[in-house]
């Protein structure tokens, strides 16, 4: 366990590394996830080393969340000024993208 | 007492409470309304604002809990790694729909809410707000909006998805369980991915997958895509 979570740590930390020196516009644990894929593709880091580290978080990953849930209670006047329109906007937005994504598949699978 | 609520130990307390009776609640009335993360946040809401706590109290806690976002993140590749044997048959069809549906989950949100005069600092909180919450928020946090209110919205598309996306998705003639799985995954996240696995196990793989790959087309393009329109 204190290997994986080095690991995770570890890879994490290169992440912000690598955005901190070279200012990309991209945060650093989302390059953090994609260099450990490589990493594990690479076999440079195997897969039992990551995984008691990994399954946890992500079985935990909605707990983590819940504070900025929270947070937005400092914002509800602001969203209950404009809650029509943003209902309106991301329904539809979703409602369009649950279609595009479905249908390329279901038209050209295997 | 007010100084007793600004121990961080007060807010780690509650979220954690909060989620697992959020988990109870779920087990024992299985209805898609009561996401355990939905009323964990409405509990904690509801008893800061009856003890009159201020939110920066509980998050001197909450920071503790909201950290592991950070490597939780990292965790999805690991994950990602795992599953993409299962979509290596469908890959190239599989990149090719996230790219598409990804682009449009950001451009359509943003149009949409251009076109009905909403503030530019709401249309940077939500251009990202069909991936997973941690990407979500470091996205919103690159593009200057406010990451509570992507929080926040985020959790509703999820919920959203899990409840209506497969019903819309049968009612627009898809047929395809993996198609709905990849759509749900894209437009809806974890949230929606769990339901994908409702479907079948490999339905809720290609969520998942879907989620990650997502996640990094969305942070690369959001950035761009707001300085096009704003």
């Amino acid at each position: 366990m204190l290997k994986a979570l080095a690991y995770i740590f570890g890879f994490l930390l290169l992440g912000e590394l690598i955005t901190y020196f070279f200012k990309i516009p991209i945060a650093g644990n989302i390059l953090g996830m994609f260099l450990i894929f490589i990493a594990l593709r690479l076999k440079i880091v195997k897969l039992k080393d990551v995984k008691p580290a990994s399954d946890k978080l992500i079985k935990y990953l909605v707990l983590f969340f819940i504070p900025y849930g929270v947070g937005l209670m400092v914002y509800f006047e602001v969203i209950a000024d404009y809650w029509m329109p943003i209902s309106i906007a991301v329904i539809a937005s979703t409602v369009i993208t649950l279609y595009i994504s479905a249908i390329i598949i279901e038209k050209l699978e295997r | 007492m007010h100084e007793f609520f600004q121990l961080p130990v007060f807010g780690v307390f509650i979220s954690i409470i909060a989620f697992a009776g959020g988990r109870e609640i779920r087990k024992k009335f299985n209805y898609v309304l009561l996401n355990p993360v939905l009323l964990a946040i409405l509990f904690i809401i509801s008893f800061l604002l009856i003890f009159k706590i201020d939110f920066e109290d509980y998050n001197r806690g909450g920071k503790f809990i909201s950290f592991f976002l950070g490597p939780s993140v990292v965790a999805l590749g690991v994950f990602f790694y795992e599953k993409y044997e299962a979509v290596k048959q469908n890959l190239k069809i599989f990149l090719f729909s996230v790219l598409i549906g990804g682009i449009s989950g950001v451009l359509t949100v943003i149009v949409f809410l251009l076109l009905l005069k909403v503030p530019d600092f709401i249309v940077e909180s939500l251009a990202a707000k069909s991936v997973t919450t941690p990407i979500a928020i470091e996205i919103t946090k690159l593009t200057g909006g406010i990451p509570e209110i992507t929080a926040g919205i985020v959790i509703a598309v999820g919920i959203f998805g899990n409840a209506f996306g497969p019903f819309i998705l049968k009612k627009l003639g898809i047929k395809s369980k993996i198609a709905i799985g990849a759509a749900l995954g894209i437009a809806a996240h974890g949230i929606g991915t769990a339901r994908a696995f409702e479907e079948s196990k490999l339905a809720g793989v290609y969520g998942g997958l879907a989620m990650c790959v997502n996640g990094i087309i969305t942070a690369l393009v959001t950035p761009y895509l707001l300085q096009l329109f704003l």
